[in-house]
């Protein structure tokens, strides 16, 4: 990697700097470097999802506030507690852990290392049955993922309303990871809208029981096929992308989820963003401008933290009115979609 | 070897270079074998631009505590090293045990996870038991849910020749999803919404070797960060049971027997089907050891980090690299769990990522299988010094031979 070398120079030249600092006098210290350690989950840095999307907002923190900022990619559970120790040992700053899975591991890393700074996306530093610890040092990165999935609901439903979608049966299917709060509040989002604009509109909605194997979530996507759904909203990180796949596969349309999934299949018509690299940026800033706050920092869509992307589709004007439409109204608090899904 | 003239009395001085010779040539496999794969490593990491020295530093820093150059904690790195090291040891006997009765046990994973379900079960269930009747029944129900585990592939083996290797891999997927089924909306799981069980009760734990405290400070950090626990010493026991097992006792007698020659073994007076069935049970019994030793010790609860867990196949690459013996296999544990731990470091560090470890750990595995040393020597008699009497094949070669052995005469496939 490139950049390694441009490390081990930076080294050199900050090696030259001390000598030269210690040369002069010490009358003004050097602006404290800040240091960012981030831990991503086993869905690793190419999960196209939100690893990659913490690993942007770090790479633009690095750019524009000067930070050091280190990652490691954990290849299995047993990682998070070593990973996210090491840096905490080493003295960072602030040390970012991506995703629910890891907020055992944050609730035990951060009773350690109380004078660091710790923050975790989707979750909060709990204990080992799930209560939240509420540790002064650290901060919960949430996402008020129903407004994305309203989003993206808004448009499903008047596809099928206006029987533009391929088999115009009125049936629509979301496919989810495991059934934890991040992964329900986007379907609740999604069915809530959906219902919304086609009141006689039938959401499926299954579980893989897995965030990783394509070919799991491709099993319950085909199921919603054949059931006739012809609209899957992926909620499953890099398993969803088999369900992106099966809908290429069977000429039905699907939705991407946390990035922007353009490119993983041509089937894609929208993704539903949650802007984990607006997150994370906003918590490495926070802590450069003496500005850590512990506790929960929610991230929406009037925050600019929730939204959806136009993929391989041009979306209808009345649609994207409506869309538009929606959005001002929850900007504004007239709606608020659901956090739980509706029966 | 040219015999020296028997002329002089046996002088003591060439025992102990012999059997130093016979320790060499024994390691000079699995070594050069680890020596290879480091240098392919290296080759790779500068193939894309990175720097190899920045990222060995990085997995012996990491590993081994040695080498640190940013502020890592020495101490720490050993404790996770070894932490990471435990379960390898239990599980990688669970592979060699059937390797020396000519059976290739793939479902050391599954007897994993079904020992750990079981320590998780009984330890929820008794939770309020005092821990010294609470500890010793959880770990003694993980080992008998992994023997029960691998008898089953055992009994079908030598009842209808079932052949082990595919059992063993099915059983390990009924394990996984039982596992899955068990915690997302199933008897074992918290709450819903979540995918975890409950945590085991405080006496089903085993104790850390440091006090589990936040406000103590040893190595100039709080004591809790050291996880390594009393699991260490029940593995390293288990070590020395299966190196008795095999060399001091009629049944490990038996168990090499029917590795060698079935037929021999049977003209011997040994019953092959119940030396197969007693040596799965053993097997099992041990992974199902890893697997509650895991769950006692480190993680008090069943997660979904299980999963994706791969305990069980990396002590398949631990059994072949260890050539089947106990030291082999400890030795071997060590330097798999420093990898493990070190790779995180090495990403950290040099910005290497932290997949390089596994590309080390198959080419690790690749070269031992398929005898690349053998190969070299061959070619460059000079490098050659191995004794005569030793087989042509690398021993873990011969290994892989006699697990694909057929299965056993009598049963109803072969007649």
């Amino acid at each position: 990697m490139g950049h390694t070398r441009l490390r081990f120079l930076g080294v050199v030249a900050a090696a030259f700097m001390l000598v030269a600092a210690c040369g002069s006098s010490t009358s003004s210290p050097p602006a404290k470097q800040y240091k960012v350690g981030l831990v991503t989950d086993i869905g690793g840095l190419n999960d196209k999802s939100f690893n990659h999307l913490a690993y942007v907002g770090l790479q633009k923190a690095i750019t524009d506030l000067s930070v050091k900022g280190d990652v490691t990619e954990s290849k299995s559970g047993d990682d998070y507690v070593p990973n996210l120790t090491n840096f905490a040992s080493k003295g960072y700053d602030l040390v970012i852990g991506v995703g629910f899975l890891m907020a055992e591991a944050i609730g035990t890393v951060s009773g350690q290392f109380p004078n660091i700074h710790f923050a975790i996306i989707d979750g909060a530093g709990t204990d080992a049955k799930g209560n939240d610890l509420k540790h002064a040092n650290v901060q919960s990165l949430f996402f008020s993922e129903q407004d994305a999935g309203a989003l993206v609901g808004v448009v499903a439903g008047m596809l099928e309303k206006q029987g533009k979608a391929k088999k115009n049966a009125h049936v629509i299917g979301a496919v989810g990871g495991i059934s934890i709060p991040p992964v329900n509040h986007y379907i609740a989002g999604y069915k809530w809208a959906a219902t919304m604009e086609d009141p006689g509109i039938k959401v499926l909605i299954g579980y893989s029981n897995d965030f990783v194997d394509p070919a799991k979530c491709k099993g319950v996507a085909q199921g919603q096929i054949s059931a006739k759904a012809d609209i899957l909203f992926q909620v499953a990180g890099q398993c969803g992308l088999g369900v992106l796949q099966a809908a290429g596969q069977n000429s039905v349309y699907s939705i991407g989820v946390d990035a922007d999934q353009k490119d993983s299949d041509p089937s894609v018509i929208l993704s539903a963003l949650k802007k984990v690299d607006v997150a994370t940026y906003t918590a490495i800033k926070g802590v450069v401008n003496g500005q850590f706050k512990a506790g929960a920092l929610t991230f929406n869509v009037a925050n600019d933290g929730a939204g959806y992307a136009i993929d391989n589709f041009s979306l209808p004007a009345d649609i994207q009115t409506e869309v538009d439409n929606v959005k001002a109204k929850i900007k504004s608090g007239a709606l608020t979609p659901p956090s739980d899904i509706p029966a | 070897m040219a015999a020296s003239p028997a002329t002089v009395p046996e002088r003591p001085r060439p025992r102990l270079p012999a059997t130093a010779r016979r320790v060499a040539s024994g390691m000079a496999v699995p070594v050069g074998s680890v020596v290879l794969a480091f240098v392919i490593g290296a080759l790779i990491v500068l193939a894309t631009g990175g720097d190899p020295l920045a990222a060995y530093q990085g997995l012996l820093c990491g590993g081994l505590g040695a080498f640190c150059t940013q502020g890592e904690n020495p101490a720490l790195q050993v404790s996770s090293t070894i932490v990471f090291t435990i379960p390898l040891i239990m599980a990688g006997m669970a592979v060699a045990l059937p390797f020396r009765a000519g059976l290739f046990n793939i479902g050391a994973e599954g007897q994993f996870l079904a020992g750990a379900i079981a320590c998780t079960t009984i330890g929820i269930h008794l939770g309020t038991l005092p821990a010294p009747i609470l500890l010793p029944l959880v770990l003694l129900g993980g080992m008998a849910a992994g023997a029960l585990w691998a008898g089953i592939a055992g009994v079908l083996k030598a009842t209808v020749g079932a052949h082990e290797v595919v059992t063993t891999i099915m059983l390990n997927y009924v394990a996984q999803w039982l596992l899955r089924y068990l915690i997302i909306g199933g008897p074992l799981q918290l709450a819903s919404g979540t995918s975890k069980s409950s945590p085991i009760g405080a006496g089903a734990r085993l104790a850390t070797l440091l006090p589990n405290d936040n406000n103590l400070v040893i190595f100039g950090l709080p004591s809790s960060v050291y996880r390594v626990h009393s699991g260490l010493l029940i593995a390293l026991l288990a070590a020395a049971v299966f190196a008795f097992l095999l060399w001091r006792t009629t049944l490990g007698y038996e168990i090499r027997a029917v590795g060698q020659s079935q037929k021999a073994a049977r003209y011997a007076g040994v019953s092959v089907r119940r030396t197969i069935i007693v040596t799965m049970l053993i097997a099992g019994a041990f992974s199902g050891l890893a697997g509650a030793i895991q769950i006692a010790g480190i993680d008090h609860n069943l997660t979904d980090k299980y999963f994706s867990d791969t305990t069980g196949f990396d002590a398949i690459a631990v059994a072949l690299l260890g050539l089947g013996s106990a030291v082999g296999i400890v030795l071997a544990s060590i330097l798999f769990g420093a990898l493990h731990s070190g790779s995180g470091v090495m990403q950290a560090d040099a910005g290497i990522s932290s997949s390089l470890v596994l590309v080390l750990q198959a080419l690790i595995l690749f070269s031992i299988a398929a005898n690349f040393l053998g190969a070299i020597r061959l070619r460059l008699p000079g490098l050659g010094r191995a004794p005569a009497a030793r087989p042509p094949d690398s021993p873990a070669a011969a290994l892989m031979t006699e697990a694909a052995a057929p299965p056993p005469e009598g049963s109803p496939s072969a007649t």
